[in-house]
């Protein structure tokens, strides 16, 4: 059985030179996606997202002066699909490869989108313009396998 | 007890094994199809998937291969050609009318009066042999699973499954697809043992083995596309191995059409698998092994067999085959008999292979080598395993004789390949294409060869003539709902709002791929709003994008005609995109920012292709730009009307009057606690501020806005209202009001150029079109009657121009249109014809023509 659950993600895009990216040293509380050569995302928790542009943007200034570090939460929607058979379905939502753990791009139910999958679980981002439609075709795709929990969702408190 | 399957209005057995064919050849069923052109019987031929001859209508799905399909109680199989019925059909008529239904001839036919064609084309299409579509019942939604395999094999005979099981053992991911169960097309023990134990090794090492899954084509990657019962699979792999076997060459004498032909293969499986004699007594010309030995199977089944290794001449008959005439080292010898089996070669099924030429993809077994022994099947299997990429075995060409049918999915006889040939279509391509031989179901597996051979022999043909057809998707037959599997209908982009814009009562639509409010109650009254009080309107679909980095004003300079170098902090300016051609692409806004950056704010449908647009540019140039797509991450929120400051005001501690914030510029505010970027824009014509803000925080905007805006009579506004308020005003809607080929000047719009620029896109061609005359101009239109956008413009009953927008406008007080007209006799009409009502031009905008209302 697997479960999909929204999820609250804090987004922190980094633009800047190609060799400044590769010599940024990512906070702890973050995951670094490298989302182009000169772009990188940045996930943690909402409540950190703050610290994360500063701390980025401390540590570019010295690398690239020209940087731009911006919280970009906003733009994005994200949902989880956890448990056992959550990496073998994703093949019902996306052509995309997963990697064993880490991150990849492309598309999912038809729109761009973040990956970032481990043994356990698969989280997606899609820009939030497709929130709902996110949502409706994961759970339809997967629904159809009758091996999907669904569970009331509630905004976590922080 | 078991009820069998219900065929035509009679109950036909179904025993263990068998496919709805051969429960049907059981039951005496001969004639399973009618020909699609001439209306002949067509019987069993293959039996293994590879002919159209046995396409029946199963449960209500049109065009089943009843080979390859497995019986089941309860089954409902109905012939679905001919008329009256497949069995006794009239329209077997045709047969006798070739002179009269020449190849080509509905390229020739049927063309004066004109009319007759389409009355014709009703007929034609009823008379053919092929199936019904079941327009009336619903589709089921096939999903679609991704799946990423090191190695797919294509095949589970002996040398797919070696293939798979070397694979697998070596450590590689490995799925292998078998189109039935694995053996169903072997009749002979020896080989179906060698199948299980293959199966079990490549099982153990670790293989996945999908019986019942066929694979339709393969594309770049490869990425191979496989048809299951139950999903599509969309399959990518590191390498393919394409193990799909041969079936037994077709060859061409007359009758070689006639029910009761049969290839060796399928005789041999009738027999041996289903335990049903294909006929009492049978002549068997076969030049293969397979081929000599399956005359024992047909034996044992009963049969009484004479083997011969000579040329057919003919086979005779009506209905099916009563006799067949054989060459012989004496001469001609007739031989009375109720079935002719062959085996006269082999035609690989390499389509997949070809369709792989620049990919990942062997080929192993009978396919590489034609007619392999099962030793060699499974070394070759190996090879292709370990990156042994086998080179395809030549394979002689059948002899053809002198008449016959090529093509049996089209029927296509050598005759009619023959008159195409003399009509002057002289290579396998455009035989194809003329005749529509190899383009029925079969693919040309059955027929490739064989039209190949025919143009290549030709004595005046070109030395490429022969060259085989190319080999395209989908390799074998599917059902439409296979195509769409996976594909997601339609896509919705929504923003923040949309819940509040459906719990307002919004009627909304599809504007490009967003869903917008057309208008929350009636478009007059949310015009009326605008206009006198205020209006609150959803714009987060507008693109929106963040311009950083060094270079980011050297790139805006150099990319849009619009001054950027004196655009300081807290401005904003009108622009129009251009390509390289002069064409404007796009308009928008673009706002300067503190820090050398910029915000630019696009059309809603163009915000993609502006992004990818502007990156080309940034690449191209090598400039130091950080480009930001915020369409997702930011709503916009415009508030529009006189009374728009004063709802401001109630919201806002910031300074928001003319002086603080004049037209064009912009300040970041807060307004009902949400940070806001207000940008003052006039597309409505009125005093208008845009509050770009959060994503999140939109509802709460928005929910505070029309709280504070109820004071002052405002209410949210739509698309409708917006078409309207717009058109007033003659602001233009990209596409709606332009063509791909307009330039500035041809839309008025030359005052949003800057040609004394030293450079920007399309710069060189708009100095080169701005040296010729207009010859096309956007002009503004007062319609004396009802509003009809589309109508073409008439001057003397000529066309020459098209009404792109038009409303009847209470604030123009008449019907107002924008629409292009073309220069009659070098100047531009002021009085058109617009459907039934007379069109002036009128200067623009109809509505404040000084823009006073904009910047009070």
């Amino acid at each position: 059985m697997f479960e999909i659950r929204r999820t609250l993600v804090g987004v922190v895009t980094a633009s800047a030179g190609a060799g400044a990216l590769d010599g940024l040293v990512v906070p702890g509380r973050a995951f670094g996606c490298r989302t182009a050569d000169d772009e990188l995302m940045l996930l943690s928790v909402p409540q950190v997202t703050d610290e994360v542009v500063r701390e980025v943007s401390t540590r570019l200034a010295t690398l690239d002066p020209d940087a731009l570090v911006i919280d970009t939460t906003d733009g994005w929607a994200a949902i989880t699909v956890a448990g056992g058979g959550a990496r073998s379905s994703f093949g019902l939502l996306s052509r995309l490869e997963l990697p064993d753990a880490g991150f990849t791009q492309g598309e999912v139910v038809h729109v761009p989108a973040k990956v970032i999958a481990d043994d356990e679980q698969v989280l997606i981002l899609a820009p939030s313009m497709w929130e709902a439609h996110l949502l409706d075709r994961v759970t339809k795709a997967l629904g159809a396998t009758g091996r999907l929990e669904t569970r009331e969702w509630r905004v976590p408190t922080p | 007890m078991a009820d069998g399957l219900r065929f035509e209005g009679r109950r036909v057995t179904v025993e263990p094994g068998d496919t709805v064919a051969s429960a049907l050849y059981r039951a005496d069923v001969r004639t399973f199809t009618r020909s699609l052109k001439y209306h002949r019987r067509r019987g069993l031929w293959c039996v293994t998937g590879d002919c159209p001859n046995c396409m029946v209508n199963v449960d209500g799905d049109p065009g089943v291969r009843a080979c390859m399909t497995d019986a089941r109680d309860g089954q409902v199989v109905v012939r679905e050609s001919g008329w009256p019925s497949a069995e006794r059909d009239l329209l077997h008529v045709t047969d006798r009318l070739h002179r009269f239904l020449p190849v080509g001839f509905y390229s020739k036919t049927f063309i004066r009066p004109r009319f007759v064609w389409g009355l014709a084309e009703r007929a034609i299409r009823r008379a053919t042999g092929v199936g019904h579509l079941p327009i009336g019942r619903p589709a089921s939604a096939r999903p679609a699973r991704a799946l990423h395999v090191d190695l797919l094999v294509v095949g589970g005979g002996v040398a797919g499954l070696a293939a798979a099981a070397e694979a697998a053992a070596a450590g590689s991911r490995v799925v292998l697809v078998e189109e039935r169960r694995l053996g169903a097309t072997a009749w002979d023990a020896r080989v179906r043992e060698r199948i299980q134990t293959l199966a079990a090794e490549a099982r153990a090492a670790g293989a996945e083995i999908l019986e019942h899954h066929t694979a339709v084509g393969l594309y770049e990657g490869p990425f191979v596309p496989v048809v299951g019962p139950a999903e599509v699979l969309h399959v990518e792999a590191g390498r393919v191995v394409a193990a799909t076997g041969a079936v037994e060459a077709h060859a061409v004498f007359p009758g070689n059409d006639l029910p009761g032909v049969f290839l060796a293969r399928g005789a041999a499986l009738l027999s041996i698998r289903h335990g049903v004699a294909p006929g009492r007594r049978a002549v068997v010309v076969a030049t293969t092994d397979e081929g000599r030995a399956s005359a024992a199977a047909l034996r044992s089944a009963g049969m009484e067999v004479l083997i011969h290794d000579g040329p057919v001449i003919a086979a005779e008959g009506n209905g099916r085959i009563l006799a067949v005439t054989l060459g012989t080292p004496s001469g001609r010898e007739r031989i009375t008999c109720d079935t002719l089996v062959l085996s006269l070669g082999w035609a690989p099924r390499d389509a997949l292979l070809r369709m792989g030429t620049d990919q990942e993809v062997a080929g192993a077994g009978d396919v590489a080598i034609p007619g392999c022994s099962l030793e060699e099947a499974e070394a070759s299997g190996r090879r292709a395993a370990n990156g042994h990429d086998e080179a395809p075995s030549d394979v002689p060409t059948v002899p053809v004789g002198d008449e016959g049918y090529v093509c049996l999915c089209e029927d296509v006889s050598l005759h009619d390949l023959q008159q195409a040939w003399d009509e002057g279509w002289r290579s396998s391509e455009i035989l194809k294409r003329y005749t529509t031989a190899t383009m029925g179901p079969c693919q040309g597996a059955v027929c490739g060869r064989l039209l190949a051979a025919f143009a290549g022999a030709r004595a005046d043909a070109v030395a490429t003539a022969g060259a085989r057809t190319t080999s395209r998707p989908p390799a074998r037959p599917l059902v439409l709902e296979d195509l769409a599997a996976g594909v997601d209908e339609m896509i919705e982009q929504r923003t923040s709002l949309h819940d509040r814009h459906l719990g307002l009562g919004a009627r909304m639509e599809r504007s490009g791929s967003w869903s917008r409010p057309t208008t929350f109650d009636a478009i007059d009254e949310e015009i009326r709003a605008v206009r006198h009080r205020a209006g609150l309107m959803d714009v987060g679909t507008l693109g929106k994008f963040l311009v950083a980095g060094r270079d980011a004003a050297e790139l805006l300079d150099r990319v849009f005609p619009i001054r950027v170098r004196d655009l300081g902090p807290g401005r904003s300016r009108y622009l129009v995109a251009l390509d390289e051609a002069g064409y404007v692409i796009d308009d928008g806004l673009l706002a300067a920012l503190d820090h050398g950056r910029f915000y630019l704010c696009t059309t809603s449908g163009r915000a993609p292709a502006m992004e990818a647009w502007l990156r080309d540019w940034i690449d191209r140039w090598g400039l130091h730009v950080h480009l930001l797509d915020q369409t997702a991450q930011l709503g916009a929120i415009l508030v529009a009307g006189p009374k728009a400051r004063a709802i401001l005001g109630r919201l806002t501690g910031d300074d928001v009057s003319a002086e603080a914030l004049p037209h064009m510029r912009h300040a970041d505010i807060t307004v009902a606690d949400v940070p806001c970027r207000a940008v003052r824009v006039g597309f409505v014509g009125e005093v208008g501020y845009e509050l770009h803000h959060d994503r999140s925080r939109g509802p709460a905007l928005y929910d505070a806005l029309l709280e504070a805006g109820q004071v002052e009579g405002a209410q949210p506004f739509g698309l409708g209202a917006l078409d309207v308020l717009r058109l007033e005003k003659a602001h233009l809607y990209l596409g709606q009001d332009t063509l791909p080929d307009d330039h500035p000047a041809k839309l008025g719009l030359e005052w949003a150029v800057a040609m004394d620029k030293p450079d920007f896109i399309g710069k060189r061609a708009l100095e080169r079109m701005g040296a010729l005359p207009l010859e096309r101009t956007l002009v503004g239109l007062r319609i004396d009657g009802e509003p009809r956008r589309g109508v073409p413009l008439l001057v003397g009953g000529r066309v020459v121009g098209r009404v792109t927008s038009c409303a009847r406008s209470e604030a123009a007080r008449g019907t107002i249109a924008l629409g292009w007209v073309r220069a009659v006799d070098g100047s531009f009409p002021t009085e058109l014809i617009a459907g039934h009502a007379v069109a002036t031009v009128v200067p623009t905008p109809f509505y404040d023509p000084e823009g006073a209302r904009l910047r009070v």
